[in-house]
């Protein structure tokens, strides 16, 4: 009996004390949030060492490694990457002390014997020093939260590199010859990295992370070794968000020469001489290549896996190459950047275009009349045309002459004032400044050549908010659709106060006008007393 | 007479088994209401909402409720996070951190969800909430005793309560205005809304209404109509450009509805209180009768069985007497031959005696 109560009263104690370190412990006594979201350091160095993963399951938590750290503690003393990184022909590997993964236990060895060694021999010098014992490195704590940021070659750098190298473009790019197994320049066929350098590496042929890493800090080190100006060879270097903004940027970069078309009619067919049945043949789409280059900071925008001809993957019928994306799919497909109508309709999210773009429902079939808007011209008028230039110089003067200013009516046709008297309950009637309106919308897309064309019909902007009945001069009245809310026979469309408001405030708060405010009633219409 | 251990038990298991079928039989049914056919409802679109207060104006006027401390055109009211009071049946709130929306805030409106199987009604023991054909859900202040049982009962804290009122509080709580719709006019924030943002309809309707808003402006909404399914449906419904967790709503509520989540335990009650008596009384009673008739019998038995062994005694007795009395007899018979022959035999030995003296005598004389 006596032996149960001491229990019972040790047990009780160690409950307090349990309780008191958890409500100590936890942050919410105090009325703190959590601290973690708030005070993590962002990183754009952070490398999560699993490469053990090569051999099997791990065994204990991947070891997250700051390498921009390091680099900075070696060049303080006078050390460079060769302290951990080893080099074969010339060329630095990207792994830590080892050229390969051979063997679980001597990769262990490696990094457990260089890393803890490296870190007490530092300490021993009274400086600040890594972690040796196990849990240091080796936890899945979340102390750092990544900034890292992918970095490409865009037009503007492509120049930079080029005309630092003198144009020689055999220094960066090469093809691999698969009978020899050897790396050679091909003149003409320079392509984009990633053309080749997928996101994983296979065979023999390395992963796009591996290939730049090597490839570009190789480069940039050899050349600062020369004591010439070159570009980032540490992580942040290049891939922090703020050290980004900093990379030079030219402007007119000149073309990039790789035997690209100005102009051009879109083909249809891989080689010109297949004759296509003209009865049934769409009309033929000029395409000014040399605009497009412009309007894009790279090639792989649109040509995303080659810079071929579209037709060549994506053909008619479609193709094993082209994933049998059909040509008519990778012209018309919404939703993603490489097709036209998936590019130009992400246009329309510009502050300028959504006001009215954003209350239509998006739909890849559209009006008949609008195909004719791209493809323009009818198939027998190339038919005396036969050198491929002629046609190109065809394809040019169809697209100079095209009309690509935004059509309206003239002034005097566009009411200057409608009146909105058709409903008035507590309000007095709005005095819409109906023409001003007009005229802003246009002024605003003045400069927006995709605008301008594809509104280059009189009553196409004036369809924004004047939609559903074919353009016109004196369209509809709002009323002649528009009546009583909540109408079961015909459920999707508002009501005439519904249609009113939503028209103007969407618009205006899609386009980021901030005045008047929607909920300011008496800003368009006065109170009735 | 005692209860045994076992007997006990067994009564136990036959009162558990009869509330066991009774559940059973609910649960294997796969009736559930899924509201009254051509019930009406609202649908709320929040990338639609202003956040102008017009429908708590409207709600205010319609329903004559008393004038608030602020005015409705008074949009700093939106700076603190609300909720529906005795004297408010709707509120708008505004959520200004929305990840996904760069156009700024969003807006969500609260009021009574007018569930399909509504937990307040489930909850009130006096039945002062009703759900209605209409699809709304109406208290009756008459008969309800003030318990607050349904404030405590409904998933979406709507039910409030007039604490002010001395002698006669009431639940208060939007009753999608129940009159009005019952007349066939809009309810009150529907009606007063200027941008169609609510939605009044059939509630079979505005689900259609949804999925295709939903469908055509993808980008736009997030895939998923809320109170299409929580607590078993509500007939107000909402879409929103935001995921609901973002705005204010409860995303853990299920799809069960309320009274089905007591109505396991409650559908015992009658078995219990109606069966359980009647049915232990029953084995009760039978065991009882069953021991008395046991009993008599047994008691009989004894009876009967005294009876022959006695009778059988007697008979035994009567027997062994008579047999006696027969032995007595025939051994006084014998006695009585025996004498006889005895007395005969010794008057014969004499003569024999004297013969064979007298042959002796002879035999002796011839020698």
């Amino acid at each position: 009996m006596e032996k149960g109560r001491a229990l019972l009263c040790c047990a009780g104690i160690l409950m307090a004390v349990v309780m008191v370190s958890i409500l100590v412990n936890s942050p919410m006594v105090f009325g703190l949030a959590s601290p973690i979201a708030q005070q993590l350091e962002h990183r754009a160095d952070i490398i999560r060492i699993d490469t053990m993963k090569v051999f099997g399951k791990l065994e204990r938590p991947p070891v997250t490694f700051f390498h921009q750290k390091h680099t900075e503690a070696l060049e303080k003393k006078n050390k460079d990457c060769a302290t951990c990184h080893l080099s074969e022909k010339d060329r630095m590997s990207t792994k830590y002390m080892r050229l390969q993964d051979t063997t679980k236990q001597e990769v262990m060895d490696l990094y457990h014997s260089n890393c803890i060694s490296c870190h007490k021999e530092t300490a021993t010098g009274r400086e600040k020093s890594g972690p040796v014992v196990c849990g240091e490195c080796h936890n899945d704590q979340v102390t750092v939260i990544s900034s890292w940021r992918p970095i490409g070659m865009d037009k503007s750098l492509h120049y930079r590199h080029s005309k630092a190298q003198d144009n020689k473009c055999e220094k960066c790019h090469h093809v691999y010859n698969k009978v020899t197994k050897t790396l050679y320049y091909a003149k003409g066929e320079e392509g984009t990295c990633r053309y080749c350098h997928r996101e994983k590496t296979e065979d023999n042929r390395i992963s796009l992370r591996l290939a730049s890493h090597t490839g570009c800090i190789d480069c940039h080190r050899k050349t600062l070794a020369k004591n010439e100006s070159a570009g980032p060879v540490t992580c942040n270097g290049c891939h922090d968000a703020g050290q980004q903004e900093l990379i030079e940027k030219v402007k007119d970069v000149p073309r990039m020469k790789a035997d690209q078309p100005d102009f051009v009619f879109v083909k249809a067919t891989k080689n010109d001489e297949v004759k296509m049945n003209p009865a049934t043949r769409m009309n033929l789409v000029p395409f000014n290549h040399k605009a497009h280059e412009t309007y894009n900071d790279t090639c792989r925008v649109c040509h995303h896996a080659d810079l071929r001809a579209c037709v060549t993957c994506h053909t008619l019928e479609g193709s094993k190459e082209g994933n049998f994306v059909k040509l008519q799919q990778a012209m018309h497909r919404q939703n993603v950047d490489q097709s036209c109508m998936g590019c130009h309709e992400g246009k329309q999210s510009d502050t300028l275009c959504a006001g009215c773009h954003t209350s239509f429902e998006k739909k890849r079939q559209q009006d008949q009349s609008a195909c004719l808007n791209c493809h323009m011209v009818p198939v027998p008028q190339l038919d005396d045309m036969k050198t491929p230039d002629e046609r190109k110089l065809y394809a040019a003067k169809t697209l100079e002459y095209r009309e690509a200013i935004t059509g309206t009516y003239a002034d005097e046709e566009i009411p200057e004032t409608v009146e909105i008297k058709e409903l008035m309950n507590d309000y007095e009637p709005v005095k819409l400044p109906h023409r001003k309106i007009v005229k802003t919308m246009v002024n605003r897309i003045k400069d927006n050549k995709l605008a301008n064309y594809f509104h280059h019909d009189k009553g196409t902007v004036c369809q924004g908010c004047h939609h559903n009945s074919p353009a016109s001069k004196k369209p509809p009245k709002c009323v002649s659709c528009h009546g009583r809310p909540f109408n079961a026979k015909d459920p999707f469309k508002p009501g005439l106060m519904a249609a009113y408001h939503r028209q103007c405030m969407e618009c205006h708060r899609e386009m980021g006008i901030k005045k008047p405010v929607s909920t300011d009633c008496t800003a368009c219409h006065q109170k009735k007393f | 007479m005692s209860i045994t251990r076992r007997r006990f038990l067994s009564w136990l298991g036959a009162a558990g088994l009869s509330t066991a079928v009774g559940n059973t039989a609910n649960a294997a049914s796969n009736r559930q209401f899924t509201g009254y056919p051509e019930s009406n409802g609202v649908l709320f679109d929040n990338t639609r909402c202003i956040g102008c207060r017009k429908c708590e104006e409207g709600c205010n006027k319609v329903n004559e409720l008393p004038q608030p401390d602020r005015a409705f055109s008074d949009l700093s009211v939106l700076d603190t996070k609300r909720r529906t009071t005795a004297k408010t049946y709707t509120i708008v709130n505004r959520y200004d951190d929305i990840r996904s929306n760069a156009n700024g805030p969003m807006y969500r409106k609260v009021q009574c969800n007018h569930c399909l199987e509504p937990a307040c009604a489930s909850a009130c023991f006096v039945r002062a909430f009703s759900k209605t054909e209409t699809g709304a859900v109406i208290y009756d202040a008459s008969v309800c005793v003030g318990c607050r049982y349904c404030m405590i009962a409904c998933p979406f804290e709507i039910p409030t309560y007039e604490y002010d009122s001395a002698f006669t509080p009431r639940v208060m709580k939007c009753t999608m205005c129940y009159p009005r719709i019952s007349k066939g006019l809009l309810p009150g924030c529907v009606e007063a809304c200027p941008t169609e943002a609510l939605t009044y309809g059939k509630r079979e309707d505005l689900l259609r209404i949804g999925r295709e808003r939903i469908r055509t402006f993808p980008e736009r909404y997030v895939d998923y109509i809320y109170g299409e399914n929580e607590m078993g449906g509500t007939s107000w419904l909402y879409i929103s450009g935001a995921p609901f967790k973002e705005i204010g709503m409860r995303e853990d509520l299920g799809i069960t509805p309320a009274p089905k989540l007591t109505s396991g335990a409650l559908s015992g009650v009658p078995i219990v209180v109606g069966l359980w008596p009647v049915l232990l009384t029953g084995i009760y009673a039978i065991n009882k009768r069953k021991q008395k008739i046991e009993k008599d019998e047994k008691e009989q038995a004894v009876l009967s069985a005294v009876k022959n062994a006695e009778a059988e005694a007697e008979a035994k007795l009567a027997d062994a007497m008579q047999k006696a009395e027969k032995e007595k007899a025939a051994a006084i018979e014998k006695a009585v031959a025996k004498a006889l022959e005895e007395a005969a035999k010794a008057k014969e030995e004499v003569t024999v005696t004297d013969v064979e003296e007298a042959d002796k005598k002879s035999t002796e004389e011839d020698s």
